[in-house]
């Protein structure tokens, strides 16, 4: 197996010769065997980025590598469910199955894609149309499981489900990377929906990435402070700072040890995700040339 | 005849990729397709047997009965001539109908190229579906362009041929015939509607691909066929050498065909247009005639012989623009999917 599932070089993507850039300057690199979360604002470029690692829209930019190779030369090996889930709405739950077992010869295993529809109570025969928004993920979900593939990428995937469908789905994702080591990326704008599952995070924010490596390092880099107002942050970076009167709490990066008479807590992940977005000028944490090897 | 050779199916898709992995052979991509796009399989194939099953009728039983009818008209004594009046008007009307239909063909493939065929998968997002199924953009496309390419040149092809045999069938026998250079006639039976087909597909496809909205793809497919059958019917003329026929200004003007251009021949041999005159002889015409000094009428123009090498060359025309249809189709493709930004540093694995 590679060592590294995705990594991105200096990756930006324009959409138009004249528009805006989706994505700019990113860099970053996720090992093998993680679970993933890739989060931030709506339009902030996860959908880009997971199309990027894809291979369906080419790079303005940059480079990003997928199990160690070109995106379009991994597609066999990668797994991808788009926001909205499109499945051709002609066919019936069976023919689409069967979709998947024609375009992916000598990889397919019928008999999760079937076991992953039959958990949702599902009559193969039902045409996709007459599907329900949930009942589609699952279908969707699926087909990108059908294919063993070692990297998923699933952008939104738990949006249209309802809590049980999730917490089941979410069982089966995680088997899957339990049994296969699958590494798995997941978009989602919803932080509570991660965080039990993710072990790694990218953060993106306008167009760039604000935050990447394993979420435990990205935590204890982090701390909440609660100091008098008049207080002198420096050295430490700080991400964002509120004043409450005479009193200003601030999320910082201790750049060395702190003065013992700070009052300071261990951040939540939901906190580090909203203060880094709410500071758009705050420095980013992206160690892309950190070559740390931690277990999972 | 030969049906065209279909230009849709690239040898060379611009693409560097290819899968890869040892392990996987190849996907069953005639099987995906037809099972995606069963309803236009179905339809076609009906489409095409119903029009071949009425130009076979036509060939057959309603010639034989319209030229019997004129027989009888020809060698009638009787006043009033009873001839079978119903069988003429029979054929008249399943010729026009069935010839109309042929030239539809081409449209109803474009309009489904951009509609259906690409458009709708580019809307709907499942063309990414199928790119993340284990086929690169460029193979999908090129699936998508050969296998309807095999069946718009059978079906159409297998048409106009039938609609030549049919027409050459009555051709002499039918007073009330179209001339083989009419309009419909002319087109229907000739290799043109096939590599009309086959440019409608390429322009659908490449506009579903660039659009990415199936209405306007269908819209636009539509148009640019229109639009190339236009730009051949106006080239046509010239895209053979013409046959020039000299006249006396007591025969007028000669030649039946599809004519190119006519006016006098002076005694200096010199060709001057025919001085508002056309064929007639008014006073202020032979004037007119006096004073360039005519001694006749010259005609250019096409006479039958021309039909083959008139339709095959209008036919290798639109399958030049059909090729760069389909180049352009996939270069827009590799460009948006596959290609790799410039001044790329290879990532170390």
């Amino acid at each position: 197996m590679t060592e590294t599932a995705l990594e991105a070089t200096a990756l930006g993507k324009r959409f138009g010769r004249k528009g805006g850039w989706a994505l700019r300057d990113c860099a970053f690199r996720l090992p093998a065997g993680r679970v993933c979360a890739v989060v931030g604002p709506n339009g902030a470029g996860k959908s880009t980025l997971l199309a990027l690692a894809a291979g369906l829209l080419a790079p303005t930019e940059g480079t990003v590598t997928v199990l160690g190779t070109h995106p379009g030369q991994a597609r066999p090996r990668v797994g991808f469910v788009a926001q909205d889930k499109p499945l051709y709405h002609q066919l019936s739950i069976a023919e689409m199955l069967r979709v998947g077992a024609d375009l992916n010869p000598g990889r397919w295993d019928a008999a999760t894609a079937e076991r992953i529809v039959a958990g949702g109570d599902l009559d193969p025969r039902k045409r996709i149309r007459a599907l329900s928004g949930g009942q589609r993920t699952r279908v969707a979900l699926a087909l990108a499981l059908g294919k063993r593939p070692e990297l998923l990428l699933l952008d939104e995937p738990m949006a249209d489900l309802d809590p049980l469908a999730r917490h089941e789905l979410m069982g089966v994702l995680m088997a899957q990377t339990a049994e296969y080591g699958t590494t798995i990326v997941m978009s989602s704008h919803v932080v509570a929906e991660l965080e039990d599952s993710c072990d790694h995070l990218l953060l993106v924010g306008d167009g760039r990435i604000r935050l990447s490596g394993e979420l435990d390092e990205l935590l204890a880099a982090h701390t909440r402070v609660s100091v008098p107002a008049e207080t002198d942050l420096a050295p430490h970076t700080v991400v964002e700072s509120r004043g409450t009167g005479r009193q200003v709490s601030a999320l910082i990066r201790p750049a060395g040890p702190l003065p013992g008479d700070w009052r300071t807590t261990a951040p939540s992940l939901e906190e580090l995700v909203l203060s880094h977005l709410r500071s758009p000028e705050a420095p980013a944490l992206t160690p892309a040339a950190r070559t740390e090897e931690l277990p999972a | 005849m030969s049906a065209p050779t279909a230009p849709a199916a690239p040898t060379t898709p611009p693409a560097p990729e290819a899968p890869t992995t040892a392990t996987a052979s190849a996907p069953h991509l005639v099987k995906w397709l037809t099972r995606l796009h069963r309803p236009a399989l179905t339809v076609w194939t009906v489409l095409v047997l119903v029009l071949a099953a009425a130009l076979l009728w036509l060939w057959g039983p309603l010639t034989e009965g319209s030229a019997r009818a004129w027989e009888h008209y020809a060698t009638c004594t009787a006043d009033p001539c009873h001839y079978n009046q119903y069988a003429i008007l029979l054929y008249k009307d399943v010729y026009q109908y069935t010839t109309l239909a042929v030239l539809v063909v081409p449209f109803l493939v474009a309009a489904w190229a951009g509609g259906s065929l690409i458009g709708r998968e580019m809307e709907s997002g499942t063309a990414r579906l199928a790119w993340t199924q284990g086929i690169s953009p460029t193979r999908w496309l090129a699936a998508k362009l050969a296998v309807p390419t095999v069946l718009v040149t059978v079906g159409t092809g297998a048409l106009v041929l039938l609609h030549h045999a049919m027409w050459s069938a009555g051709d002499g026998r039918i007073d009330t015939a179209k001339p083989w250079y009419s309009f419909e006639t002319f087109y229907a039976g000739g290799t043109v509607p096939v590599a009309l087909a086959l440019a409608g597909l390429a322009a659908g496809a490449l506009i579903g691909l660039v659009q990415g909205r199936s209405l306007a793809a269908l819209g636009g497919g539509l148009g640019v066929t229109g639009l190339l059958w236009f730009g051949v019917h106006m080239a046509l003329p010239h895209l053979w050498p013409t046959t020039t026929r000299v006249t006396s200004l007591q025969d007028g003007v000669k030649g039946s065909g599809i004519g190119v251009r006519t006016g006098v021949l002076t005694a200096s041999g010199a060709r001057v247009g025919d001085q508002g005159c056309g064929r007639g002889d008014s006073p202020e015409c032979r004037a007119a005639f006096d004073r360039v000094d005519a001694v006749g009428y010259y005609t250019e123009y096409h006479p039958r012989s021309h039909f083959w090498p008139l339709q095959l060359m209008a036919s290798g025309l639109l399958l030049v623009v059909t090729a760069l249809l389909v180049l352009a189709a996939f270069r827009v493709l590799h460009r948006r999917t596959t290609a790799s930004a410039p001044a790329r540093a290879e990532a170390a694995v």
